[in-house]
């Protein structure tokens, strides 16, 4: 609502321009924001998931599940579950409603990524390292892993003229990434012999296959029409393609092309790419450098790049776009903190007083007609009350986009959360004393008693609520 | 009993309160206290209220009535009002010009004036807060005392209820802010620390994650619940703050102030987007949004509240309702709705120093109902979130519910007879 009330060239502006913000509990490595942009998962090296409130700028939730770093993070459509994928092998999902774990899901080897279906987070379809990608049924309590394809699909002239050098090698592909279409139709994957398949998620048959690179494509991400992709690959050009509407029956896939839109590179520096990712509306696409501390944006239209946001001192590794504001939240490797980009907002003059007014250059005043007559202050109010007739109405509420409705499910508000602070872990040894948590420390108990669901924890937490409270003094009287 | 008609000492804005502060040049040039008549003067001719019943002034209510529903017709009317017409065009409903709540059960317990009164967000609870230094949750249907929350060291003088109705937040003259748990009656082991002076007013935000706090310090701070901390402080005012709220989507904040400023903020950027003051610079006490969020409703200490469109242009009063007296203490009030569903109007209500509560419908400013019964100043009155109920609280210690007689057809009847709860 506050909309209307905002300088309009501020509003205008559709890309992040400061550095406005740090977020920081423990080593972040990865992160994703909500649907709805109010909340930020970070996964971090520890195994700890963190839900951030963007509001706030503080921990809303902690999850703990995972015993080494996180490697992707996916949420579903209301926002209520979190899927998680750890270097651990495993895959978590989450229910935020009490912080437990509906569904652990483990893996004979490192996942690259895990994406929830869109419509149904008890699907799931993850990439695997040097092995085929699978779609995970989680709706039973035993995971049902289906497998789906990674060698390119061929045209029926091309099977019979494949040599069998080329089976094999086509045998030998595997997926590096994976996601979901916003439709939840049909699952976009990309190769390590730089090839991108569509499959469809019912039938898990590749219905289309096109070769981008040569090179291992490392990241695939959508609008959220799913109309444009974004492809990083390891040939160090990001890649935009425009898709047509794969949710209409008649899109015949035996004759589609697709063609590349933009490449973006750095052609004199030959920087390589660690993250991609959209903008809000996909007029923009972000990335982080390796190697480097800036983030580069460029603008899909003509194809320029528009911004590089600098700020932090080190290299960053997963950039992210807000759902719907020109906010970017990028990782840092080096000190896991996650910095925050977005526009700022002068304090206007005029507002603060109701006669201000900002003008460009000096105004001459002119003098009211009646500005300085002398009336009777009782006619000047009666007058006055008098013009106040008409109708209002102080109760029809107008729709808004993106605006928080009744029904919707909302994370609890947890007072008793423990640890809290979104800074360094800082626990009280003593009378007055206190030292820094080892980094190492949260894995111990973790790898004791594995089996306690983090609900348990949270009892415990209330339960303790007084202890713990006094702690939560101490620390602040000590920050 | 004149103890009883004392509440929290630091609510009550009299002469002598400001005397303490060094004299400046603007309390001078306020007008003083006893200019009011000024108002009485401006008054709507006393035909609306409760003495239309007798049928004194019925021609020019009539008149006044028709004029007012003309004027309806031509102007754009409002979505639910063109779904009115249409769904029931030959017989437009008339639109009432009274309402009639009855006293339905007077809650006693507290030991000194209440300050604010307030229905939790699911209606099934009612929050009373008192100079006592106690809050006191009532069943609101049984009228039954269900917790005693104490923990405050000096008087309360504002509660808000966390959206989800589990969470009470109150602020108190200890300068802390509490949090208590209502399923327990526990009190969160935190309290929010950090005002210097009084606290006067609170409002959590519609997804209960953060708090808004006025403060008799000038500041208006901002607090992240979860970590107990401020968040941020906005450079409000320069007198005490009266009273903060939040808009129903939590995207700005309006806090109010003695120095007669109105300030709407950003609340994602801690900005002042929007600044209202009247001509008269009178203090005000206590502000809060509509419920559509387009308006704020502010009171002030020249026995007038407010509405103000706070969008257009530099923002503009729109309406003035007069007819209740509140020269000297902070009194607030809260926005109801009466009517049948296809076509429900807004009516505001307000605590009066001539100890009446005043229901004025929204458009047409005129009195629906002066409600009759406390023994002291009336200085929270607060409506259920559905159904057709006040509840008031005020200087004689009591918390008071009214129900609306139309509203009885439909709710089953609760104890026929005003019931009185001693607790």
């Amino acid at each position: 609502m506050n909309l209307s009330l905002v300088d309009p060239f501020v509003l205008a502006q559709d890309c992040p321009e400061a550095l406005t913000g740090r977020l920081r509990s423990g080593h972040s490595t990865s992160i994703r924001f909500s649907h709805r942009g109010d909340l930020l998962a970070s996964g971090r090296l520890d195994g700890i998931v963190v839900i951030f409130d963007i509001e706030t700028n503080g921990v809303a939730r902690k999850l703990r599940g995972h015993t080494r770093q996180v490697q992707s993070l996916s949420w579903s459509a209301d926002d209520r579950y979190l899927l998680s994928a750890s270097q651990d092998w495993k895959c978590v999902l989450w229910d935020l409603k009490d912080g437990s774990r509906v569904r652990t899901v483990r893996f004979e080897a490192p996942i690259f990524i895990a994406e929830l279906h869109p419509k149904n987070h008890l699907l799931f379809v993850a990439a695997i390292f040097e092995d085929q990608p699978v779609l995970v049924d989680i709706s039973s309590e035993i995971p049902v892993k289906r497998t789906l394809p990674s060698a390119p699909r061929r045209s029926q002239v091309e099977r019979e003229n494949a040599s069998e050098k080329q089976a094999a090698q086509d045998a030998k592909q595997t997926s590096t990434v994976t996601v979901f279409t916003p439709s939840g139709e049909h699952v976009l994957a990309g190769t390590n012999k730089g090839w991108m398949n569509i499959i469809d998620t019912a039938t898990r048959q590749v219905q289309y296959s096109t070769r981008l690179t040569n090179n291992l494509i490392i990241f695939i991400r959508t609008t959220a029409s799913g109309r444009d992709i974004v492809v990083n690959s390891s040939d160090r050009i990001i890649r935009t393609l425009h898709l047509p509407d794969l949710t209409d029956p008649k899109v015949d896939f035996e004759n589609m092309r697709l063609e590349v839109e933009h490449k973006f590179q750095d052609v004199v520096n030959r920087l390589s790419w660690n993250h991609v990712s959209f903008s809000s509306t996909g007029e923009y696409v972000t990335a982080s450098t390796w190697m480097n501390h800036d983030i580069y944006v460029w603008e899909r239209g003509h194809g320029s790049l528009v911004k590089i946001l600098e700020g932090p001192k080190e290299e960053l590794s997963v950039v992210e776009w807000h759902p719907h504001r020109p906010f970017v939240a990028a990782v840092g490797v080096d000190s896991g903190r996650v910095y925050l980009w977005s526009i700022l907002t002068p304090q206007r003059w005029s507002a603060l007083a109701p006669d201000f007014v900002e003008v460009e250059e000096n105004v001459e005043y002119v003098e009211r007609e009646d500005e300085f007559d002398i009336q009777p202050i009782e006619e000047i109010h009666k007058r006055r009350l008098d013009l106040e007739d008409e109708e209002v109405d102080v109760l029809t509420i107008e729709p808004v986009k993106a605006e928080f409705e009744p029904g919707e499910f909302r994370m609890p508000v947890l007072l008793d959360i423990e640890a809290s602070d979104s800074e360094d872990e800082v626990i009280a040894i003593g009378a007055g004393q206190f030292r820094r948590k080892s980094p190492g420390q949260g894995r111990d108990w973790m790898n004791d008693n594995e089996a306690v669901a983090s609900g348990d924890e949270q009892k415990k937490a209330t339960a303790n609520g007084t202890a713990r409270a006094q702690n939560g003094t101490k620390r602040r009287r000590a920050e | 009993m004149e103890d009883s008609a004392e509440p929290s000492p630091k609510r009550r804005r009299s002469e002598d309160g400001y005397e303490e502060s060094p004299p400046r040049r603007r309390q001078i040039s306020r007008s003083p206290s006893n200019v009011s008549p000024q108002y009485r003067l401006a008054e709507r001719p006393a035909h609306h209220g409760y003495s239309r019943a007798d049928g004194a002034d019925d021609s020019e209510d009539a008149l006044d009535h028709r004029f007012y529903r003309d004027r309806r017709s031509t102007e754009s009317p409002s979505p639910s009002e063109l779904h009115a017409r249409r769904s029931l065009t030959p017989p437009l409903p008339e639109k009432p010009t009274q309402l009639h709540y009855r006293q339905k059960l007077v809650l006693k317990g507290h030991k000194k004036g209440i300050s604010a009164v307030k229905f939790s967000p699911d209606g099934r609870w009612i929050a009373s807060c008192s100079a006592d230094a106690t809050i006191k949750i009532w069943d609101s249907r049984t009228g039954k005392l269900e917790h005693t929350l104490e923990g405050h060291l000096a008087g309360v003088s504002t509660i808000s209820w966390s959206p989800d109705s589990k969470i009470l937040a109150s602020g108190s003259d200890d300068k802390s802010i509490r949090l208590w748990d209502v399923a327990t009656g526990q009190a969160h082991p935190v309290p929010l620390l950090g005002h210097h002076n009084y606290i006067y007013s609170l409002a959590f935000s519609p997804k209960g994650n953060m708090l808004v706090s006025g403060s008799y310090d000038e500041a208006v701070f901002l607090w992240d619940l979860r970590a107990a901390k401020v968040m941020r402080s906005l450079p409000a005012h320069s007198d005490p703050v009266g009273g903060v709220d939040f808009v129903r989507d939590g995207t700005l904040i309006v806090s109010c102030a003695s120095d007669g400023l109105i300030r709407v903020w950003d609340t994602a950027t801690g900005q002042c987007l929007r600044t209202l003051v009247h001509e008269d610079n009178a203090p005000v006490t206590s502000v809060c949004f509509s419920p559509n969020g387009k308006y704020i409703l502010a009171w002030t200490l020249d026995s007038c509240i407010r509405l103000w469109n706070y969008v257009e242009g530099k923002g503009r009063c729109v309406k003035t309702y007069q007819g209740h007296t509140n020269n000297k203490y902070s009194i607030s009030g809260a926005f109801g709705v009466y009517g049948c569903p296809p076509c429900q109007y807004a009516f505001v209500a307000s605590g009066s120093e001539d100890k009446t509560i005043v229901l004025w419908d929204v458009s047409s400013k005129n009195v629906m109902q002066r409600l009759e019964g406390h023994t002291g100043v009336v200085l929270g009155v607060d409506t259920h979130p559905t159904q057709a109920i006040i509840v008031s609280g005020g200087a004689d210690r009591t918390v008071r519910i009214w129900r609306s007689d139309e509203d009885m057809q439909h709710q089953q009847p609760i104890e026929p007879e005003p019931l009185i709860t001693d607790a």
